[in-house]
C-alpha cells in the first residue's frame, strides 16, 4: 500500500504528511532541549565555584558555528537545486553539508579529547593547578607480602575477581603464590576458579554446620612468593589511600598490606586559580617544593596591577570605584587567576594609553627554556583535597557542557546519517518520484535547521558567556 | 511553498543573504562577550538577545516559518508554553523560604 499524501498537501491540514510528523518530533525536540537549558540554569544559579566564561577554546567553537550555519545554507540549497532539477548541484550541496557535519564532528572529538587529557587538581587549601600529567597518575604501593581475597557468599557487587582488579597493576614478573594448601601456583583463571571452588564449598559447609540461613563470606590469604610492587591509578582502589598507608583495598574487595612507595603526582602547570583560597599570599603553591617565591612575586605583581588598571579604569574621581571589585567576577579572574601559558613575555596592560605600560616577566629557572614550557611540580598526596579531569566528575559546569554538547553532537550525527541516506540510497526516488524526494531532504533539512538553532544558543551560553 | 521557479531563485538569494547575516551575528556575539559591560548578567541577557534573534532567523527564514500552515502553529503553541513554564520553574529556586515566609 502506498503511504498517502507524499508529496501533494492534505487537504484538512494544509501539509503533506511527513511535514506534519516532523514539526510534531521537532516539538518534542524543543521540550528534550529546553529541560536541559533549563537545568543549565539552575546549575549555574546554584554553582558555589565561580562559573568558568571564556574557558573553553573559542576559536573552534566559533569555527564549528559557522560550519553549522553554512551546512544550514548548503542543505537548503540542496533542497532548492532538487525542486528546480539541477540533479549535479542537488548532490553537491547534500554532500558538502554530510561533509560539514563530518567537519562538525572531527572538531567536537579534538575539543572532548583535550578535555579528557587536562587535569584540575585542588590542594587542600583550596588552590586549584591545572595542567598535565605527563606521566599519568600512578600510586606505587610496595612489599606486599600477601594477598587477602574475600570471596562473597552470595551475590555481590564485591567479589574477588583478582584476574581483572589486581593483577593487571602488578609492576614487573607475573607473581606465583602459595596457596593455603602449601602449592606454589600462577594465579590465572583456571586456578582462580579452583580455589573459588573450593572456598565456596568450605563455606557452604560451615553454613550447614554452624546453622547459617546464608553461606557467608570466606577470605582466601594468598603468600607471594617474592614480596609484590603494585602502580596503579588511585581510582582503581576502593578507597582513597591515605598518606603514608599501610593497607590498601582493590575495587574487587581483596586488601594487601605493605608500603606505600609513592603517591606523588608531577603536574605541568599551565594555569593558578586562587580564586577559592582563603589567604592568597599563603597558597600552598608558593611554597618552595612547588612554585616557589618567584612564582609568588610574579602573582603579587600582576594582581597589584589588576588592581591598579581596575581602580583607574572605574574611577569616581573621589577616590573610590563604581564599581565594586568584589563584585566583579571579572576582576575576580584577572587578579586570581593566572594562565602561564606565554607568561615570560605576558604583557599585562593591552590599554594603548601611553603612560601606563608594564610588562610583568614571569620567572623561569633556566633562560633558555622556551616560554611555552610550563613549570613542573611534584605534589604530595597529603596536599590535594581532589582531582580529575575536565569531565562531568570535575563540576556541574562541565557535567552540562558534556549533556549537551553531547546530546547535540548525537542530534548531528543522526540528521547526517539521514541525509546520507537520501543522497546514497534514493537514487531511484531520484528518477521516478524527484518531488517526493524533494519533500524528504524539506523535513530533513528541517531537523538539521534545528540541530543549528541548538547550537546558535548553545555557543555563548558554554563558550563565552 | 515555493514552487515555481522565479520563486526559488529568489529564495536562493534570501538563503545564502540570511546565511551571512547569522555569520556576521556570530561574529557580533563573540565580539559583545568580551566587552565589560556594567554586570555581568547584562553580558547574558545581550548575549541571549542576539542569540534569539540568529535563532529567529533560522526558525522563521530556513524553517519558513514566516509562512506556514495553520497546523504547525497550533503544535508549536503547546511546546511554546511548556517549554516557558520550565524556565518560569527558575524563579522559584530563587525565593529565599526566611524573607518571604508565606510562600
Amino acid at each position: 500500500m502506498d503511504i498517502p499524501y507524499t508529496v501533494t498537501a492534505r487537504p484538512d491540514t494544509g501539509l503533506y504528511n511527513a511535514k506534519v510528523g516532523i514539526w510534531l518530533f521537532l516539538a518534542s525536540e524543543v521540550m528534550l532541549f529546553g529541560g536541559l537549558f533549563s537545568s543549565y540554569i539552575f546549575l549555574r544559579v546554584g554553582a558555589d565555584y565561580p562559573w568558568p566564561v571564556h574557558e573553553l577554546g573559542v576559536t573552534l567553537g566559533f569555527v564549528n558555528t559557522l560550519v553549522l550555519i553554512f551546512s544550514s545554507v548548503t542543505v537548503l540549497l540542496a533542497w532548492a537545486n532538487l525542486k528546480l532539477r539541477n540533479i549535479g548541484k542537488y548532490k553537491l550541496y547534500l554532500f558538502i553539508t554530510i561533509l560539514c557535519a563530518g567537519t562538525f564532528m572531527v572538531i567536537k572529538s579534538i575539543e572532548y579529547n583535550a578535555k579528557f587529557h587536562h587535569y584540575s587538581v585542588t590542594l587542600t587549601d583550596g588552590t586549584i593547578l591545572t595542567g598535565h600529567l605527563p606521566q599519568g597518575y600512578n600510586i606505587e604501593f610496595g612489599e606486599v607480602k600477601e594477598l587477602n581475597l574475600t570471596i562473597a557468599g552470595k551475590t555481590a557487587a564485591i567479589d574477588a575477581d583478582p584476574i581483572n582488579h589486581v593483577l593487571p597493576w602488578v609492576k614487573g614478573d607475573v607473581p606465583k603464590f602459595k596457596t593455603e594448601t602449601g602449592d606454589l601456583i600462577v594465579l590465572d583463571k583456571a586456578a582462580f576458579n579452583e580455589l573459588k571452588n573450593a572456598a565456596q564449598i568450605k563455606a557452604k559447609e560451615k553454613a550447614q554446620k554452624d546453622g547459617l540461613k546464608e553461606v557467608p563470606n570466606w577470605t582466601l590469604k594468598l603468600v607471594a612468593e617474592k614480596p609484590i610492587v603494585f602502580s596503579l591509578p588511585p581510582s582503581q582502589l576502593l578507597s582513597k589511600p591515605q598518606a603514608g598507608a599501610k593497607l590498601i583495598s582493590f575495587r574487587d574487595g581483596t586488601t594487601a598490606e605493605g608500603v606505600m612507595l609513592n603517591d606523588k603526582m608531577t603536574l605541568e602547570v599551565d594555569a593558578i586559580d586562587l580564586r577559592a583560597t582563603p589567604d592568597k599570599e599563603k597558597s600552598l603553591a608558593w611554597s618552595e617544593n612547588y612554585l616557589g617565591s618567584a612564582w609568588k612575586k610574579f602573582f603579587i605583581e600582576k594582581r597589584d596591577h589588576s588592581i591598579s588598571q581596575f581602580n583607574e579604569k572605574y574611577s569616581d574621581g573621589k577616590g573610590g570605584t563604581t564599581r565594586d571589585p568584589a563584585k566583579s567576577a571579572t576582576h575576580q579572574k584577572h587578579m586570581f587567576y593566572i594562565k602561564l601559558d606565554d607568561v615570560n613575555h605576558a604583557k599585562l596592560d593591552s590599554d594603548s594609553n601611553a603612560g601606563h605600560k608594564a610588562e610583568v616577566k614571569g620567572p623561569s629557572k633556566d633562560e633558555s627554556q622556551e616560554s611555552h614550557q610550563h613549570p613542573t611540580v611534584i605534589l604530595e598526596r597529603k596536599d590535594i583535597q581532589f582531582f580529575s579531569n575536565f569531565t562531568p566528575k570535575l563540576n556541574s559546569y562541565y557535567a552540562i557542557y558534556f549533556t549537551l554538547t553531547g546530546l547535540h553532537g548525537l542530534h548531528v550525527i543522526a540528521g547526517a546519517l539521514v541525509l546520507a541516506y537520501f543522497l546514497f540510497c534514493n537514487g531511484k526516488m531520484l528518477k521516478t518520484d524527484p518531488e517526493r524526494l524533494a519533500n524528504r531532504v524539506e523535513v530533513g533539512g528541517l531537523f538539521w535547521h534545528f540541530v543549528d538553532l541548538v547550537w546558535i544558543f548553545l555557543f555563548p551560553l558554554l563558550y563565552l558567556l | 511553498m515555493a514552487d515555481n521557479h522565479e520563486a526559488i531563485y529568489s529564495s536562493i538569494k534570501k538563503i545564502k543573504l540570511i546565511g551571512w547575516l547569522l555569520a556576521v551575528f556570530t561574529i557580533i556575539t563573540v565580539g559583545l562577550s568580551y566587552v565589560e559591560l556594567p554586570s555581568h548578567s547584562l553580558n547574558i541577557v545581550v548575549g541571549m538577545v542576539v542569540a534569539t534573534f540568529k535563532a529567529s532567523l533560522v526558525a522563521l527564514i530556513f524553517m519558513h516559518l514566516n509562512h506556514e500552515a495553520k497546523l504547525v502553529y497550533k503544535i508549536l503553541a503547546f511546546t511554546g508554553a511548556f517549554a516557558l513554564a520550565l524556565f518560569v520553574l527558575f524563579y522559584f529556586s530563587n525565593t529565599d523560604p526566611l524573607v518571604y515566609k508565606n510562600f
